[in-house]
């Protein structure tokens, strides 16, 4: 009888610690949520290399579980998630994508229509707009600043400003900027048609002229004085932007080039994802603040877009007629790369099957990657 | 030979960087207690004197082997051509502590504290002085780096100090020229010192207890609906990106005139045909050429599955012998 008893008190606590005796409506909330994420990516391809990771994680964080002090949890201190999550915490996974990102990036459309910088200038009114928006709704500026980057659509940048100004909003913060970026596709076309003539979406662009091996490997590091000097609180992301980018002009560094382009960013990716999708657990992420920040997160893309579309109207007014500027580029000011200017090429292709804009289109978006960093740069300097 | 000649200028930066990484220079005598009657107790349960060193960088700063000393006058130490050490002058004087090398607790954490006890007791440990401060005059106490001659930080106590009330910094790491700023940048600020009185004693931690972020305080306050945040840094997103915009312009103006000139050179052609060229060949063109001397140099064939060869691979994987394609493929249901 004893040992009946024993069995069926150890049975009671076996079941006291699975997941069914400690899930809340709140778990399965976030698993739909992480399942839809899975489902975009493989059935939409919506960003899967990001999408996956996340969905993925947000199961994994929000597999309910007895706080019981086994170090299960991403927020446990010492566990396996929590140690891989310091990378986010800490800011230094931001930075190795950003290594990556200009590893893998050409600025040639850049460096040939140096003007295009411009855009991705105006499209940084998206994180301001929705810094203003989020000082309205009752957040105080540092955490205003965390959440008005979403509108930069990066979202190493997001995680890595957020872990520094509002460390209590990132999970909430990186999943509203990755779905958002993921998103661009829905959010950004409606906007373009909206805020341009059928007469501007044909406007055809000079064909970017061939640049040079040494303008690419002056554009790093002019690139690196000139921002970080201004910002240097931009450093980390822009010095490791610059830097990736140097080794894939230099052409003398090819190996470092491809491990910082391939294996090296594709294990940040992985890392980055995971943590930050299992970051979502519900107890921390279902709350009032988390659905505010959604809302301003789709407000600022609308911002940002529009800004880079009507800058170009406005910038065209300056412009000889020969070197007008298709404002369907506009949109890729904000750095989504290159999920924004390849909207710019389908919603062009739209209205004129041979008016191809995606190279320049890679202008402005490039441009905004470094707009949203510097941007970021300055809202830790003022708010950090 | 010219390598080593290259090197060689790199190899003595990389140390001189080496020297500077240790920021000793980062280290500020932050606040003395001259007098301790029922103050802070050391390991022995003693009250004794005691001077706090402050760590103002964001590294780790190892104090060992730096001097602390009550009798560094000599005005030859504080030239900036001084070859002359603590030692050199004054010898053996136990006025002069050479802080112990080897304990890892001399290793002070980014914005942290380390106290040393003025009890003239350096038996008893690491922070035990080997010389004791004066109540009744006067203080100057000075910190060395490790080589004995160069100067970090000084201050001197005033004369005259009350039992159990400290002196020390007004705000931990600051010196006068960060006072300056503060008393420029925030109105709100009041003092006027760097050095006060401290009537409540702050041993191993802050002078000035920061409750609030300063920085955020004064948005919320001067800038509540954002306005001018958004055209501040607007403005200088701007700035960064015209200033790129307006370099690159000049690059690319000076590479196309030097890809011009170039042109001229080797075709002996005048300027303007030499822009007409230019202006003519687009990228397409290029690609179109490099893509069929790539053709021609590998000898590749547009439709490669379509052509039989004799040729022996020199690949030891071959589809033909490839699981992938000897299996049977799973049917396709649509």
């Amino acid at each position: 009888m004893d040992f009946l008893s024993f069995i069926g008190d150890n049975l009671q606590i076996f079941l006291s610690y699975t997941g069914f005796a400690n899930a809340t409506w709140g778990h399965f909330i976030m698993i739909i949520v992480g399942l839809t994420f899975i489902y975009l990516a493989i059935a939409k391809e919506f960003e899967p290399m990001l999408l996956i990771p996340i969905g993925f994680g947000i199961l994994i964080g929000n597999i309910p579980f007895k706080d019981a002090g086994l170090q299960l949890g991403l927020y446990e201190e010492g566990s396996v998630l929590n140690i891989l999550y310091q990378g986010v915490t800490s800011g230094w996974y931001p930075p190795l994508i950003f290594l990556g990102i200009g590893a893998m990036t050409d600025f040639s459309a850049l460096i040939s229509n140096p003007k295009l910088m411009l855009i991705g200038a105006a499209a940084q009114f998206g994180i301001f707009g929705a810094y203003i928006l989020a000082l309205t709704m009752g957040f105080d500026p540092a955490q205003a600043g965390a959440i008005g980057i979403i509108g930069g659509a990066d979202g190493p940048t997001a995680i890595f400003l957020s872990s520094k100004l509002a460390p209590n909003l990132m999970g909430a913060i990186a999943v509203s900027a990755y779905s958002y970026m993921a998103l661009v596709p829905v959010i950004q076309p409606p906007i373009m048609r909206l805020l341009t003539t059928k007469k501007e979406r044909l406007i055809r662009m000079k064909p970017p002229r061939a640049v040079s091996e040494t303008e690419k490997i002056i554009f790093p590091i002019t690139g690196l004085l000139l921002t970080c000097f201004l910002v240097p609180s931009g450093l980390p992301l822009l010095g490791m932007l610059f830097f990736g980018n140097l080794l894939k002009e230099s052409g003398v560094t090819r190996r470092l080039a491809e491990t910082a382009r391939g294996p090296l960013i594709d294990v940040i990716t992985i890392l980055l994802g995971i943590t930050v999708g299992a970051s979502t657990q519900a107890t921390q992420f279902l709350t009032w603040n988390s659905l505010k920040i959604f809302g301003l997160g789709a407000l600022s893309f609308i911002i940002a877009t529009s800004a880079g579309v009507l800058f170009v109207k406005f910038f065209n007014v300056f412009l000889k007629k020969g070197n007008k500027i298709n404002p369907l580029i506009g949109n890729a000011g904000v750095s989504a790369v290159p999920d924004s200017a390849r909207i710019s090429q389908i919603v062009g292709l739209e209205y004129d099957s041979t008016n191809y804009l995606l190279m320049h289109a890679m202008g402005p978006n490039v441009a905004g990657v470094i707009g949203s960093a510097v941007a970021a740069g300055i809202l830790l300097g003022f708010l950090g | 030979m010219n390598k080593i000649k290259i090197m060689m200028p790199v190899l003595l930066l990389c140390t001189l960087f080496n020297v500077q990484a240790q920021r000793t220079s980062a280290l500020k005598i932050n606040e003395i207690l001259v007098i301790n009657e029922t103050n802070f107790q050391d390991d022995y349960g003693i009250q004794h004197p005691w001077i706090e060193i402050y760590n103002s960088s964001a590294g780790t700063v190892n104090i060992a082997g730096c001097y602390l000393t009550i009798n560094a006058t000599d005005p030859r130490l504080y030239q900036s051509d001084n070859k002359l050490t603590l030692r050199d002058i004054y010898g053996n004087d136990p006025r002069i502590y050479p802080i112990p090398k080897g304990d890892v607790l001399t290793k002070v954490k980014p914005s942290q504290h380390l106290l040393f006890w003025a009890d003239a007791q350096p038996t008893r440990g690491t922070f035990h002085l080997s010389f004791a401060l004066d109540s009744l005059h006067s203080n100057y106490i000075a910190l060395f780096d490790s080589d004995g001659k160069t100067f970090i930080d000084s201050v001197t106590v005033p004369a005259g100090q009350k039992a159990d009330i400290s002196y020390g910094l007004v705000h931990d790491g600051w010196n006068a020229k960060r006072l300056d700023e503060e008393l420029r940048l925030n109105q709100s600020y009041t003092g006027g010192d760097i050095w006060i009185q401290f009537t409540q004693v702050t041993p191993s931690s802050n002078n000035f207890i920061l409750d609030k972020n300063n920085k955020v305080e004064n948005f919320q306050k001067n800038d509540a609906i954002g306005t001018g945040m958004t055209a501040t840094a607007m403005g200088v997103v701007f700035v960064a990106l015209l200033t790129l915009y307006l370099s690159f312009k000049v690059v690319g103006k000076t590479a196309v005139s030097l890809s011009h000139r170039r042109l001229m050179k080797a075709s002996g052609i005048s300027k303007e045909a030499a822009i007409d060229i230019h202006e003519q060949s687009s990228g397409e063109v290029f690609a179109a050429i490099a893509m069929a001397l790539h053709e021609s140099t590998l000898q590749l064939h547009d439709e490669e599955n379509t052509v039989l060869t004799i040729k022996n691979t020199e690949r030891s994987y071959s589809p033909w012998s490839s699981k992938i394609y000897t299996l049977r493929e799973i049917p396709n249901k649509k």
